[in-house]
């Protein structure tokens, strides 16, 4: 009743019946691998609300940040203890759903023509998360992201020509830690990364609607799929719910990021076998495999942190950036895609991301060197050298092993739509009823 | 009726978990409650979308494919010849001008390197007590810091007790040596000793140091030795610096040779 009145109020001044007609008897493809990218979506929003909640009881003055954070730590207010588990928690899973969903689209070729600028968002969306979830776990200053901050503040310093200069705007001084380092940091996490990961995802879902959702349907001219109201609206509210339960599952069994007990930042002090969040844990495993080698050049040093560092998560970065136009040229296919490709259906496709998760799971091991060797009783630098070698060979043998798995997965389901197995045909016989003839081996 | 049990769930969830963070109970209480919330309307959401059984094969035509019209500029004036290169170029020139704001973001450019040691300044421990020579045993490790310092970033230092006669070309007080606590490879505090092999090991990347040999790299990516801090001993018997450390201290940089 009250809803039908604000709606008449509504459309009486703007005319916007219409609109909200066409949006809610819109028709999307239905496919469980497409509410992949909705996870991270009610993740972010979870980590908004939490977040909000947050920079009123968080201070991020320098002297004040540990103390504050402690007291979201402290299970005698658990308010504040829920929203920071959930707020923490939720990051971990926005990063991870991000990277489910885009390994989707890229394996069905959701990235094909016409979407290629929706995939540049979105690897752009990526780093964007990865960065503000390491700007929000170094705020509460404990000695764990202090030191990560350290080795961060290493691989701005290792930058040619520029180092000093990026480092000394991100410490806002000339040393480490700068005296402006943590209200940087809280700025960049709590204000630009969060609006523009914000204006980005309204794009992103904007182009989803205005460009229409990509489906499996092998009916290219038309979207084959399910009204938005009521039947889509009910299941996404499922998947809301579902990922809210989760988070306070987490929140409820496993503590995260338990800072009471790391301790306040000092440049002196640091944990054995201490390990960032899942999503850096790459680049900490980089540095680890990394070679100590110091180039010079013209006389200047540049540290061996400049490579793993920054170099490598740079370089992936852009060539997953740019892959829809690196496919195109490979393949030479500059047609328009609305129907989605079968996992199997580019064996190149599949050689190249099976090479990259390869070397991003071997880096992310890599990450926990230390603690592996000692499980396994080996000595640490020979697990290393396993670990250079595998980073070389594994991602080609993984890459070429996926891609002819592949080939020949494509060419079983190539003749198997030819030849379809459960065909059969069916014969008159001489009273006048009909008989079914085995299928002829094709 | 199952959408009923599932939004009755939702709504004890939701008022539980009200009154638990009323009552000040535990976290685990007050989450708990809000996994039977969600669970609830994820639960009610998901059987109501099965019992529409709506169709899932609707069918929405697509939009036109390809270029729409060649140009959608109505008067090309402005992007012509010389005219149209001049707009870039004055677009290029706002462009060199952001470098400076951007430039004078690096408040104080370059790179302190405050370690606070001289010749003569006492060793002292985190709560800037004087380091007597019986100090450690053979094996011992302490952090030290030069006197009144103990907050300077290039200040840390390892102090380690050594059988002299095991030391390799260094004349060292009582076995007494000293290296910088910052790692040359990311920064990390160097700060574990292993004293049967001598060597120290950063927790971080696992860089390790041969303490009898001037803190010699012995394996992973740290690319130069820790700096070593020369070591006497005053009047009073307490430990002393008799200089700063012999290289700088932390990371190289592009501007800063090793």
């Amino acid at each position: 009743m009250i809803v039908r009145r604000v709606v008449g109020w509504l459309d009486e001044r703007l005319g916007t019946n219409a609109g909200a007609r066409y949006l809610l008897a819109k028709i999307y493809p239905d496919h469980w691998a497409f509410y992949l990218g909705e996870f991270a979506l009610y993740f972010f929003l979870t980590l908004v609300a939490t977040g909000i909640w947050l920079t009123f009881a968080f201070d991020p003055a320098p002297a004040n940040a540990y103390g504050s954070a402690l007291e979201l730590a402290n299970r005698a207010h658990p308010i504040g203890y829920v929203i920071r588990q959930v707020h923490h928690w939720a990051a971990i899973c926005f990063v991870a759903a991000i990277v489910v969903h885009l390994g989707r689209i890229f394996f069905t070729g959701a990235f094909r023509k016409p979407r290629e600028l929706n995939w540049m968002i979105g690897m752009t969306m990526l780093a964007l998360a990865s960065f503000t979830g390491f700007t929000g776990y170094s705020l509460p200053n404990d000695s764990l992201s202090g030191t990560g901050l350290r080795i961060a503040d290493s691989v701005a310093l290792s930058i040619p020509f520029v180092g000093r200069w990026a480092a000394s705007v991100l410490n806002g001084d000339d040393a480490f830690p700068g005296a402006l380092l943590i209200s940087h940091l809280y700025v960049l996490h709590v204000y630009y990364l969060p609006v523009t990961i914000g204006a980005l995802l309204a794009l992103h879902l904007g182009l989803v609607i205005y460009q229409k959702h990509t489906q499996f349907a092998r009916a290219p001219r038309v979207v084959v799929g399910r009204r938005f109201w009521p039947d889509y609206a009910l299941r996404t509210l499922a998947v809301f719910g579902a990922t809210l339960a989760v988070l306070a599952l987490l929140a409820t069994f496993v503590e995260i990021n338990p800072i009471e007990s790391y301790g306040p930042y000092k440049p002196w002090i640091v944990t054995n076998g201490a390990v960032p969040d899942w999503y850096t844990a790459f680049l900490e495993g980089a540095l680890r495999l990394g070679p100590p080698t110091e180039i010079t050049l013209f006389g200047h040093p540049i540290p061996p942190v400049f490579w793993p560092g920054l170099v490598l998560p740079t370089v992936t970065f852009l060539f997953l950036l740019v892959w829809p136009f690196v496919e195109q040229r490979l393949t030479r296919d500059t047609a328009w895609h609305d129907v989605l490709d079968a996992p199997t259906q580019l064996p190149l496709r599949v050689g190249v991301g099976a090479a990259l998760i390869f070397d991003g799971v071997l880096l992310t091991l890599a990450a926990a060197d230390d603690q592996t060797s000692a499980a396994l009783h080996l000595r640490l630098e020979t697990l290393v050298w396993v670990y250079r070698v595998l980073l070389i060979v594994g991602p080609l043998v993984a890459g070429f092993l996926a891609a002819h798995i592949a080939a020949e997965m494509r060419a079983r389901i190539h003749e198997s739509a030819v030849y379809p197995s459960d065909a059969t045909t069916i014969v008159r016989n001489a009273q006048g009823g009909f008989d079914e003839e085995e299928p002829q081996p094709a | 009726m199952r959408v009923a049990v599932f939004l009755a769930l939702t709504i004890a969830g939701a008022l539980g978990a009200t009154v638990a963070s009323a009552l000040g109970a535990d976290p685990a209480i007050l989450s708990g409650a809000l996994v039977v919330a969600f669970f609830g309307l994820a639960g009610a959401a998901g059987s109501a979308a099965i019992a529409l059984h709506a169709p899932d094969n609707l069918e929405e035509p697509r939009h036109a494919r390809g270029p729409s019209i060649t140009s959608p500029v109505p008067n090309e004036a402005l992007s012509r010849g010389t005219f149209g290169r001049m707009w870039l170029a004055a677009l290029g020139a706002f462009a060199v001008l952001g470098f400076v704001p951007l430039i004078s973001l690096a408040r104080k450019p370059g790179r302190r390197a405050a370690t606070g040691w001289r010749a003569g300044v006492r060793l002292v421990d985190a709560q800037n007590q004087p380091i007597a020579r019986d100090r450690l045993a053979n094996g011992g490790i302490e952090t030290v810091f030069p006197q009144d310092g103990v907050e300077l970033p290039d200040a840390p230092a390892v102090l380690i007790r050594v059988e002299p006669d095991l030391l390799r070309g260094n004349a060292a007080p009582d076995g007494y040596v000293a290296y910088s606590k910052i790692c040359t490879h990311a920064g990390c505090p160097v700060a574990l000793y292993r004293h049967r092999s001598h060597e120290l090991y950063c927790p971080c990347h696992q860089s390790r140091f041969d303490v009898l040999d001037g803190a010699k790299n012995l394996s992973g990516p740290a690319p130069r030795p820790l700096p070593k801090l020369a070591l006497a001993l005053d009047a009073d018997g307490y430990l002393v610096a008799s200089g700063d450390f012999d290289a700088p201290v932390g990371p190289d940089d592009w501007d800063r040779r090793p």
